[in-house]
């Protein structure tokens, strides 16, 4: 009885092992890892987690969503870029990818990983309280020059996207304000609807809300076309100041994976974010997508990076 | 006030499945709370996704109930083992852990889950009957405010020093000094990183918190292991008579304070409870027992963060901006719904309002039942023989270390700090002054930047309002007041 235990044991174990062999060249054949830079609940975690859902499906693995956060998003980042290559691991990459290499604050950048797809990219725009006598960036530019330093536009943080998206509009208009920089967008906002600051330079999905309470009113979208949530908004070109800028996100993977894993990873997430109910989701979240595949985005990320380590010397953000 | 929409949203919440789902969210936030290192914000972060498809009820049901769970969970491992299981149940290891460690655990948890309860219920109520009026109160408060708050909420380490005065305020002046650690909030610089991009944003709170009191714990734990007798726990459910009559007032006052801290867009259950503690304290007629195990310091310290997740509700609902770090994540949940809380919800959605309101009162009850029940098993804990315990307390601090970010750094900082905890302690310094500068050196050091960047560096700023007046004439009036009764004690005991 016992030695037939102990062949039926031998017998499984031979057996899983062969399986397991045989199975090798399918992928994947465990379950997938999405690293988030950032925090459980926020903007960025909240979009890969709705997009690993529906991803699944397609993929046949389900995938864990690991937030690895601190250090601004560079121990993320950092912690995708080391990951091992074989395909199991795949990480959200974010704007800040582009603005913590000319602080000198990480020794990596985008061109250490492998980009997978874009997928969205949110503009900034200049937003006022309800009640503020400016109803064109014209008026608020005209007061600015007039009262200099006595304007407050407050952002996400010293450095942050939003910093850079305000400093940018400043050197193109020749304003003086101060940069009121906040812990996240949420609490400028906050102290923009109590009337703590004269605006604030944030995107347009962290300000919807409040916009469509009635309490704040934006006067200007830096990006190319006006926004799909408020189309009465005109943008910063329109009105004359030729500034576009936006945070982006996308997935990419660590350098050297094989291409063949690579292509099964992004038809399965251009599956997922073509799903109704990823569309849907991101509807409702007011997140302006903006698919690009792998080759576009590499070439996006090479300009971006340029971009914004100019706009940081010149604001003196950067480190030299 | 809607009396008939009110009762229609109270069928609501207490039809069947919807009150599965607060059940299910509850117990889901009491076990998340009572466990080191998860908080009730990382419970709400990981629910979110399984509400997408659910109905708006449901999903905001199991939200809330999961949010006011998690607020009394954390009071568990707080009194049982010297772990806050969450940052607001800091201050209930003050007063909690003596008891539990006294043979009075089951007197302690059950004042806990009592006081919970009244808490919690009475910020619901508040947010009901009251919102609209508070959360236009706590919009005035602009930085200035903000800096004289964190002050005053920094006077409170005076109270929480224990037998030196001295040695208390070098603790605190030690956890300013920590809290200096990372970007400069205002011009982005790094400081005192050493290189450590872990370190860019601070040392990491939980962490440090697990480390300070849990590992601490455990050093000590070690050293003494041998002929430790084991802990009686006597088993209740409601606290004694007497305990509540005598905890009454500080309840009801607690409650006040917690709800309206929470209203404040930016602060939480932990500055609530410490604050209330100091009040509790500074009020009672024997502040020198204080810190040896009394129950009116559990009260005052749980009703108070239980009442915060009412009153942070108040700004989210009316104004569409959270009153603190959970309420951010749930009012990612109602956008998901397609819901935008603020006025327009008010407008449009109202029976979403009440159907809120409905399920914070429902949520109170559920953790009552759910906690009366788990009582008799949490408060075993204490009696397990500490050789088997002591090692799971490690094991927990570890992993709840590491699940906040994910970073094997944070294991190493939650040692250290573990270290540090164990030598203070054993040299007589408290550790609470620590970590109520860890969690207002931010506040009072950003405010104060923007302060003065209005202000074009004049300190003038900081008089100029008047809440801010009261508020810094209330920091030295609690100063005085502590430095007074530690002298008349010291006096006394001569």
């Amino acid at each position: 009885m016992k030695r037939w235990a102990l062949v039926l044991c031998m017998l499984l174990i031979v057996g899983s092992v062969l399986s397991a062999g045989g199975k090798a060249e399918k992928f994947p054949s465990k379950p997938i890892t999405a690293i988030c830079p950032w925090t459980a609940g926020g903007g960025t975690d909240v979009l890969l987690r709705a997009l690993a859902k529906e991803t699944e499906k397609f993929l046949g693995q389900p995938i864990t969503v690991v937030n690895t956060t601190g250090g601004g998003g560079a121990v993320g980042h950092n912690a995708i870029r080391q990951a091992k290559p074989d395909g199991y691991t795949v990480g959200m990459i974010t704007f800040e990818l582009n603005s913590l290499p000319p602080q000198g604050l990480i020794p990596f950048t985008y061109k250490d990983f492998d980009p997978l797809m874009r997928l969205n990219v949110d503009p900034p725009a200049l937003t006022v309280r309800k009640d503020s006598p400016f109803n064109s960036l014209k008026d608020f530019i005209e007061y600015a020059k007039a009262h200099p330093g006595e304007v407050s536009i407050g952002n996400s943080g010293p450095g942050s996207v939003w910093h850079i998206a305000a400093g940018l509009m400043a050197e193109k208009t020749g304003i003086s304000v101060k940069y009121m920089p906040f812990d996240g967008a949420a609490p400028a906002v906050t102290a923009l609807v109590g009337g703590h600051l004269t605006a604030v330079s944030v995107s347009v999905a962290e300000v919807r809300g409040q916009v469509q309470s009635g309490n704040l009113k934006i006067l200007g979208v830096m990006d190319t076309k006006r926004s799909g949530i408020f189309p009465d908004v005109p943008t910063f070109q329109e009105q004359g100041i030729d500034v576009t800028f936006g945070t982006w996100r996308g997935l990419a993977l660590p350098k050297g994976v094989d291409p063949e894993k690579r292509q099964i990873l992004a038809d399965a997430f251009k599956k997922g974010f073509d799903s109704p109910e990823f569309q849907a989701f991101a509807k409702n979240a007011g997140l302006n997508l903006a698919y690009q595949d792998s080759a576009a985005f590499g070439e996006f990320l090479a300009k971006n990076a340029a971009d914004v380590e100019l706009v940081m010397q010149k604001l003196g953000l950067a480190k030299k | 006030m809607d009396w008939n929409l009110l009762f229609t949203s109270f069928e609501n919440i207490l039809h069947p499945s919807v009150l599965l789902s607060v059940l299910a969210g509850v117990t889901m936030g009491i076990t998340i709370g009572a466990l080191p290192g998860l908080t009730a914000t990382m419970g709400v972060a990981l629910l979110i996704p399984f509400t997408f498809g659910k109905p708006v009820t449901e999903s905001l049901a199991m939200l809330l109930g999961l949010y006011c769970g998690g607020m009394y969970g954390g009071s568990i491992s707080a009194i049982l083992i010297r772990t806050p299981g969450t940052p607001a149940a800091a201050a209930t290891v003050l007063e909690g852990y003596p008891l539990g460690q006294q043979g009075h655990a089951g007197r302690a948890l059950s004042m806990a889950l009592f006081a919970s309860f009244c808490g919690g219920t009475i910020g619901a109520l508040l947010m009901t009957f009251l919102s609209p009026p508070i959360s236009k109160v706590a919009l005035e408060f602009s930085y200035v405010e903000y800096f004289s708050l964190a002050v005053f909420g920094l006077s409170v380490i005076i109270s929480i020093s224990g037998t030196s005065i001295l040695k208390g305020v070098i603790a605190g002046f030690f956890g300013l000094l920590i809290s200096s650690i990372g970007f400069d909030p205002i011009s982005g610089y790094p400081r005192y990183t050493f290189g450590f991009v872990e370190l860019l944003e601070g040392p990491a709170f939980i962490p440090t918190l697990i480390g300070l009191f849990a590992l601490s714990e455990f050093f000590s734990g070690m050293e003494k292991s041998n002929g430790i007798e084991r802990i009686k726990a006597v088993v209740r459910a409601f606290p004694p008579k007497e305990d509540i009559l005598v905890s009454l007032k500080n309840i009801l006052k607690s409650s006040f304070i917690g709800a309206f801290i929470g209203a404040i867009p930016g602060t939480g259950g932990d500055i609530a409870a410490f604050v209330s503690y100091g009040e509790a304290k500074r009020s009672s007629k024997y502040p020198e027992r204080f810190g040896t195990g009394v129950i009116e310091g559990v009260a005052a310290t749980e009703a108070a963060n239980n009442a915060c997740s009412g009153g942070a509700m108040i700004p989210l609902l009316s104004l569409g901006v959270p009153g603190d770090s959970v309420t951010a994540v749930i009012l990612g949940a109602f956008i998901i719904q397609g819901l935008q809380p603020g006025p327009l919800l008010y407008k449009e959605h109202i029976d979403v309002v009440y159907n809120v309101f409905a399920s914070m009162i429902v949520a109170n009850i559920v953790m009552l039942f759910v906690g009366i029940i788990g009582i008799r098993f949490f408060v075993r804990v204490i009696s397990i023989d500490k050789k088997i315990l002591l090692p799971v307390i490690f094991v927990l601090s570890m992993v709840g270390s590491y699940a906040m970010r994910g970073n094997v750094f944070d294991l190493w900082l939650s040692l250290i700090f573990g270290l540090i905890g164990f030598l203070m302690q054993r040299y007589g310094f408290p550790l609470s002054p620590i970590l109520l500068a860890l969690i207002l050196g931010p506040m009072a050091e950003s405010n104060l930047r923007r302060s003065l960047v209005m202000s074009n560096g004049s300190w003038k700023i900081l008089v100029s309002r008047p809440i801010s007046v009261i508020l810094l004439c209330a920091a030295v009036l609690s100063i005085g007041i502590s430095i007074w009764n530690h002298k008349r004690v010291a006096a006394r005991t001569k």
